[in-house]
């Protein structure tokens, strides 16, 4: 129902997910209500695939990623990693789960213990899933690992403190790497580097996709960054998905007003041409997400807004014969509207 | 007092600035002879990765160096041909905070939480004694409503948290432009925030560069928004200025190794995802700089003569101006 062109045994089957939390108001605490940071989040990721998740600040992306690695447990909804659920697994399972999602912070300065050698932080997850690896040959492996993203044997017995911005994010690639993950959760994990060292990692990521055939959850805010590393993409606003779909399609065919908004609001690294370039300037922020609009939650931004985006919500389905799937009663509209657009530029 | 200077004179002029900062391993030399200047009415972009010494620049210019642990051992900023590094510190004070304005990244902290937003604009005003008490707080409200914040009036009361960070950067520009600065420096102005809210504060500052005709120092790390905005470019690599030119001839022919790779490595937008070009390495610390060429480790180009001499910043074929031994080589 999700995406024909998906295996039909995925490496995760997200369906449903939501996850409330809870915000007191009033002096005495009454009144309850509640952020919905997911609202019904459903989507499929393939073995080997790269799936970007992209939106502003407050979407629910972070939260997503919580609920994923099960930092947190849903208000409803179930995800399966391999066939298992993720929520109601327990015991073994749940240890043989989370050794098979791993994550990549965003913040490579605080994802290390400053007291631990760079082996000790890789092996110390070894210690937990002793299985994975014999002790004898742990210390090996370190070194195999610490080559394998680009880094020099001698480096196991340094401090994270001796290293750049992108020489600990690939120590947490490393650390990541170790337990043989089938599933691994890019959480901005070039967003804190420069330029010239983003690259680096960036093609890190894809070399390692391509040996290994992991799969990627990648989260961030550069479109750019997820066009160049995502097979498909998937677009949140205000805890929903409105958009997903191939990376090419979402890029070239959005039909999503937000999407488009999106993709036209980040400014192009071209001089050329930059007087006549038209851009959707978005008003105001996103609204709060602790009463979103009814209806569809994009529609007090939207410029296509009509009466019935107030009523009724519209589905995440296929609406424009391709690849995508997209929340908006207006996407055959829109589509076609860039369609005509594409037409006008090469004529 | 304002002095009007020609248009093709510069109205910022920085020559040869250097400053360091001690610490405890050691001398750090954040800026080692950075020299440009800004004319009249444009919009001049320092680029530059962490540790290049943008804003160390920025802070110079505004008199924000603490010394100590700072130390401004050289170089002069001419500001309507007045060296601000050779006035007293109260005239400083007075010319700065009337002809040039900062812009923060981070609007959170540059704002007082304490005070209503429309209160601290006013503030302006009362300090460099314009404006009554109640014309500085309609004058505040005018501003706020001129960067594009919505029923103004009711806001102005409001408090720094009460707002989101596209409209508490909105206020930090309505405070920049409240005193009509000539100079506008702004330092990573639209980095905290989403694309959209980016693009909405990038036209609030290009419709103020028209209606105000003042000169903006732009402090990024963004190509994009580099392309998008600026006349002008100074790239900056290990505290020094390593290529200047017009913002069409930096994208479509970049003189210095670093700018190539830099271009090679931003992945786009507009085009597939082939293979990204990366610099090897990282930038180097202001604390260990390679001697000669900053940038020599990580160049494919680097010969002998580029770990024994710093190349000086001298004009190429395509009229760009570029620090290396070898500029326009492909590499």
């Amino acid at each position: 129902m999700i995406n024909e062109t998906i295996p039909p045994e995925p490496l995760l089957k997200v369906t449903d997910l939501h996850k409330h939390f809870g915000v007191q108001r009033g002096p005495m605490g009454g009144h309850k209500s509640a952020v919905r940071a997911l609202d019904g989040v459903s989507f499929e990721l393939a073995a080997g695939e790269t799936l970007g998740l992209v939106g502003e600040s407050g979407c629910g992306k972070s939260t997503l990623v919580r609920t994923l690695l099960r930092l947190g447990s849903p208000t409803a909804g179930s995800a399966r990693l391999e066939g298992q659920d993720i929520y109601s697994a327990s015991g073994p399972t749940l240890k043989h789960l989370r050794r098979r999602m791993q994550v990549v912070f965003q913040d490579p300065y605080q994802a290390f213990n400053p007291r631990f050698t760079v082996a000790q932080s890789i092996s110390e997850a070894w210690q937990i899933h002793p299985e994975v690896l014999p002790p004898s040959q742990r210390p090996d492996r370190v070194t195999e690992l610490l080559t394998q993203v680009g880094l020099r044997p001698e480096h196991a017995n340094r401090f994270p403190h001796e290293f750049s911005g992108g020489q600990r994010q690939r120590i947490g690639i490393a650390r990541a790497l170790a337990l043989e993950p089938a599933l691994i959760v890019c959480d901005e994990p070039v967003s804190a580097l420069d330029v010239s060292v983003q690259a680096q990692v960036v093609n890190l990521l894809t070399k390692l996709q391509r040996e290994r055939g992991l799969a990627f959850l990648f989260v961030a805010h550069d479109l750019a960054v997820v066009r160049h590393i995502s097979r498909r993409v998937a677009v949140m606003y205000l805890g929903k998905i409105v958009e997903i779909g191939p990376v090419a399609e979402i890029f070239s065919a959005a039909a999503h007003p937000y999407t488009q908004a999106l993709l036209s609001a980040v400014p192009v690294a071209n001089p050329v041409g930059r007087e006549n370039r038209s851009r959707i300037v978005l008003r105001g922020d996103p609204p709060s997400p602790v009463s979103p609009p009814s209806g569809c939650r994009f529609r007090t931004r939207c410029w296509m807004a009509q009466e019935i985006c107030s009523v009724e919500e519209p589905e995440l389905k296929h609406r424009t014969g391709n690849g995508l799937l997209t929340a908006c009663h207006f996407a055959a509209a829109q589509a076609n509207h860039v369609k005509a657009h594409k037409k006008d530029l090469d004529a | 007092m304002r002095v009007t200077t020609e248009p093709d004179q510069p109205v910022l002029s920085i020559q040869d600035l250097r400053v360091s900062f001690h610490s405890s391993s050691g001398r750090i030399h954040a800026l080692n002879g950075v020299s440009f200047d800004l004319k009249h009415n444009e919009v001049l972009a320092l680029l530059g990765e962490s540790g290049s010494g943008k804003s160390v620049t920025a802070a110079a210019v505004m008199g924000l160096i603490d010394q100590p642990p700072g130390s401004i051992d050289s170089g002069r900023i001419l500001l309507n041909g007045r060296d601000l590094l050779r006035i007293a510190p109260g005239e400083r004070r007075q010319l700065c905070g009337e002809e040039v304005a900062l812009i923060f990244q981070d609007a959170l902290a540059a704002l007082n939480p304490v005070f209503p937003v429309g209160w601290q604009i006013a503030e302006v005003f009362r300090v460099h004694g314009r404006l009554s008490r109640s014309d500085a707080q309609r004058e505040a409200v005018r501003l706020l409503s001129a960067v594009g914040i919505p029923a103004a009036e009711q806001r102005a009361k409001e408090f720094p948290h009460q707002f989101s960070g596209g409209m508490r950067q909105r206020v930090m520009i309505a405070m920049a432009m409240a005193l009509k600065p000539r100079i506008v420096i702004a330092d990573e102005p639209t980095t905290a925030l989403d694309v959209t809210v980016q693009a909405q504060i990038i036209e609030t500052l290009k419709a103020l560069r028209v209606e105000t005709a003042a000169s903006f120092i732009l402090i990024t790390h963004d190509l994009g928004v580099v392309a998008e905005m600026a006349d002008r470019v100074v790239v900056m690599y290990g505290g020094r200025v390593v290529e200047v030119a017009d913002v069409y001839t930096l994208f479509s022919d970049p003189q210095h190794p670093y700018t190539r790779g830099l271009l090679a490595a931003q992945p786009r937008l507009d085009s597939e995802g082939s293979e990204l070009v990366p610099i090897p390495g990282s930038p180097p610390s202001p604390a260990a700089l390679p001697s000669g060429c900053a940038f020599r480790p990580r160049c494919p180009l680097a010969q002998e003569v580029c770990a024994a001499s710093v190349p000086p910043l001298a004009r190429t074929a395509n009229t760009s101006l570029s620090a290396c031994h070898f500029p326009g080589t492909p590499t």
